[in-house]
């Protein structure tokens, strides 16, 4: 419960906050120009003033909802791993490998020392954030699933890549701090596959976060938590985002054992599905919710980013998380 | 071979890159997406898959290896690629597969999984061809086999579920035991006619069972069938062996148990504990076994000479010196260059082992 943190850093939510987990789907003008700057046909200027014209649109799109605390929707990424891997030295891009049926992409691979290059994300946040007077959250990727979506050619073993990671990721932290960004997330999509490392992960997110003045989430998926709950919790984090709709939200039952005692950012829409739930389908999550959690601890949003989505499902996915948390606010 | 590592094997450990970043290697992806928007048909989509198996046998040639595959190319994963094929099994959504960051479709059982027709059989046949077809490698002739390569019983089942009736009645392939059973059976009748076809070696790979060891009766209990189908064989005077492969997990504290199952040669992923390779050179082993010495997880190259005379320690304690040195499971997750470099790693170990002339060193 850190709504006395959220407090301190002068942040004022409503309860039930409402936010998402980080990607949007690409408008179709989008999409084509970064086809079209892959092939040279337009500069990285004019790719750019599109990715911006994108990250306005999405604003201004989730102002309109009313949710509270915004994206910029990623609009400038592609893969969360190799969007960074791209930027620090130490990596170069592997060749081809698959990620499931006839979908491949470039793993990357340490070669040498990671580096932390100055600023990476911070310049999108900036520009996000003089979009809106609402919270923007700043968008990482955590060191340990970094260090587990990357090959590694340089480090002794996986704890030593996780920890030379975490400490460029700090310094990310800390510049987006400096900027003035308030709620960072790291996600860590990664961390429950395999429990047995567990104390890395969690290791490498106190060197992340440790004394850091913001409020910290993580956002985690498709893992077995019930492997690694309650461990999971000493995390270095305010906040786990989690998707909950995706598995009919049995992950409240491994709650029942052991208290949740942080907040939680609740999937409380599938994110996998052109199928729209119900308006009061999504209700009952959060009443389903409230049997385990308390009000306090509770934020609202979909199971996970929502960029697999058609613009139109996402705007409407989002309207289902807004409205079932303003039915609870009253 | 010299005395010093008289049946030192270099094997595959089943798939193998499907894809490469220059255009030729990429017609497989190329023309599965454009059967998707139906620019191309069905036959395009199995000349691509002929094509891309091709080149899969052809760099473990070229790399000097034994025990070669088809590369599974023609796989969607290990496990809709078999399960798929089989009467009353749908397919579903999307799960991790084990610690990869790879995923594949789960089945869900609306009745008794029943094998209709050949799993892999017509796979393994082309491959067999086309590797009659390949020019042999200076001191290989008659020396290359291809290895069939299985998803087995346990694993199928311990990654389906049974459809939900929705009428309360409980399931029958709702108990996982069922459900191994059932692949069991349908692995088995797969197995016989494999070693119709001529198969002499058959790799069934178990990952879940050491993995999720508290099932290990299950596991157990449904290998019968599949031991039961080659011991039908070879009765029938065929030559067939099985070789059980487990990976993706530390096997360290189920070795004194996986070397005692009643398969003919026990895989091993030896690349999750170091001890693991410790333990064999100490205990020995009653059977062959595969060392999966080789990372298929990491582009990082091993030295040829650490895992030399890693082997060397193993080798004399291994029954009938017989072992398999291949990657220490499919290469699939890697890039092909550097799956490709680590087959050629696995010959540089032999030569580290042997000298270059296969000498004994």
């Amino acid at each position: 419960m850190s709504r006395e943190k959220l407090k301190s850093l002068g942040l004022k939510l409503p309860l039930f906050p409402t936010t998402s987990v980080g990607s949007f789907p690409k408008p179709d003008y989008l999409a084509k120009a970064r086809t079209e700057f892959s092939k040279g046909k337009i500069t990285a200027d004019q790719l750019r003033e599109l990715e911006r014209k994108a990250t306005k649109f999405w604003i201004k799109t989730q102002e309109k909802l009313g949710v509270d605390v915004l994206v910029d929707g990623e609009m400038y990424r592609g893969d969360m791993v190799a969007y960074f891997a791209e930027r620090l030295p130490g990596f170069t891009e592997g060749g081809l490998v698959r990620s499931y049926g006839n979908r491949y992409y470039h793993k990357p691979i340490i070669t040498g020392e990671v580096e932390w290059p100055g600023p990476v994300t911070v310049d999108w946040w900036k520009y996000a954030q003089s979009l809106t007077k609402k919270p923007v959250k700043g968008m990482l990727t955590g060191a340990y699933t970094i260090m587990d979506w990357s090959f590694n050619e340089h480090y002794a073993d996986r704890r030593a890549t996780a920890m030379a990671l975490a400490g460029l990721i700090r310094k990310e932290v800390e510049a987006l701090i400096a900027a003035g960004c308030k709620i960072i997330q790291i996600d860590e999509p990664a961390l429950s596959v395999r429990p047995e490392e567990l104390p890395i992960a969690i290791e490498a997110m106190e060197a992340t976060t440790k004394d850091l003045s913001a409020y910290f989430i993580t956002h985690a998926c498709y893992g077995a938590f019930e492997q690694i709950y309650p461990g999971m919790l000493e995390l270095a984090v305010d906040n786990f985002d989690l998707e909950m709709s995706n598995n009919d939200l049995g992950l409240l039952e491994v709650f029942r054992g052991q208290p949740f005692t942080k907040d939680i950012s609740f999937g409380v829409v599938d994110v996998h599905t052109h199928t729209m739930e119900e308006e009061d389908a999504v209700r009952r999550r959060v009443e389903q919710a409230l049997t385990i959690l308390s009000k306090d601890q509770i934020w609202v949003d979909p199971d996970c980013g929502l960029k697999t989505r058609t613009v139109d499902e996402a705007i409407e996915k989002l309207r289902l998380c807004v409205a079932a948390a303003e039915a609870f606010r009253h | 071979m010299s005395a010093a590592a008289p049946g030192l094997y270099l094997s595959s450990t089943g798939s193998y890159p499907r894809i490469g970043d220059s255009p030729e290697l990429q017609v497989l992806r190329k023309t599965i997406a454009a059967l998707d928007r139906g620019e191309r048909t069905t036959a395009d989509l199995l000349d691509a898959e002929h094509e891309m198996t091709r080149r899969a046998i052809a760099d473990q040639m070229k790399a000097g290896l034994d025990v070669i595959t088809d590369g599974l190319v023609r796989w969607y994963d290990p496990i809709s690629h078999l399960a798929g094929k089989l009467e009353n099994v749908k397919i579903r959504g999307l799960l991790r597969f084990f610690d990869t960051n790879c995923y594949f479709r789960q089945p869900v059982l609306t009745g008794k999984p029943v094998r209709r027709g050949p799993l892999v059989v017509n796979e393994y046949s082309f491959a067999r061809n086309a590797l009659g077809h390949l020019p042999t490698p200076k001191g290989k002739a008659g020396k290359l086999s291809i290895k069939p390569v299985l998803t087995g019983p346990y694993t199928l089942a311990k990654f389906s579920q049974a459809e939900h009736s929705g009428n309360g009645e409980p399931e029958s392939f709702a108990s996982l035991e069922t459900r191994a059973m059932a692949y069991a059976e349908a692995l088995a009748a797969e197995i016989g006619a494999l070693a119709e076809y001529g198969a002499e070696l058959i790799q069934v790979d178990e990952p879940a069972a050491v993995k999720f060891s508290e099932d290990w009766t299950i596991f157990e209990n449904s290998l019968a069938p599949l031991i039961a189908a080659r011991d039908k064989a070879r009765e029938a005077g065929r030559k067939v062996e099985i070789a059980l492969y487990f990976y993706f997990h530390d096997c360290t504290s189920l070795y004194e148990k996986l070397v005692k199952l009643p398969a003919d040669i026990i895989g091993l992923d030896c690349t999750y504990n170091p001890k693991l390779a410790d333990l064999i050179a100490s205990a020995g082993s009653p059977k062959a076994l595969g060392l999966g010495l080789v990372d298929a997880r990491n582009t990082r190259l091993e030295d040829p000479e650490v895992l030399a005379w890693q082997i060397e320690r193993m080798l004399s304690k291994i029954d009938g010196g017989r072992a398999y040195l291949g990657p220490s499971s499919g290469l699939e997750y890697l890039p092909r260059d550097r799956a490709f470099a680590k087959l050629e790693l696995l010959n540089r170990v032999r030569e580290a082992l042997l000298g270059p002339k296969g000498s004994v060193k």
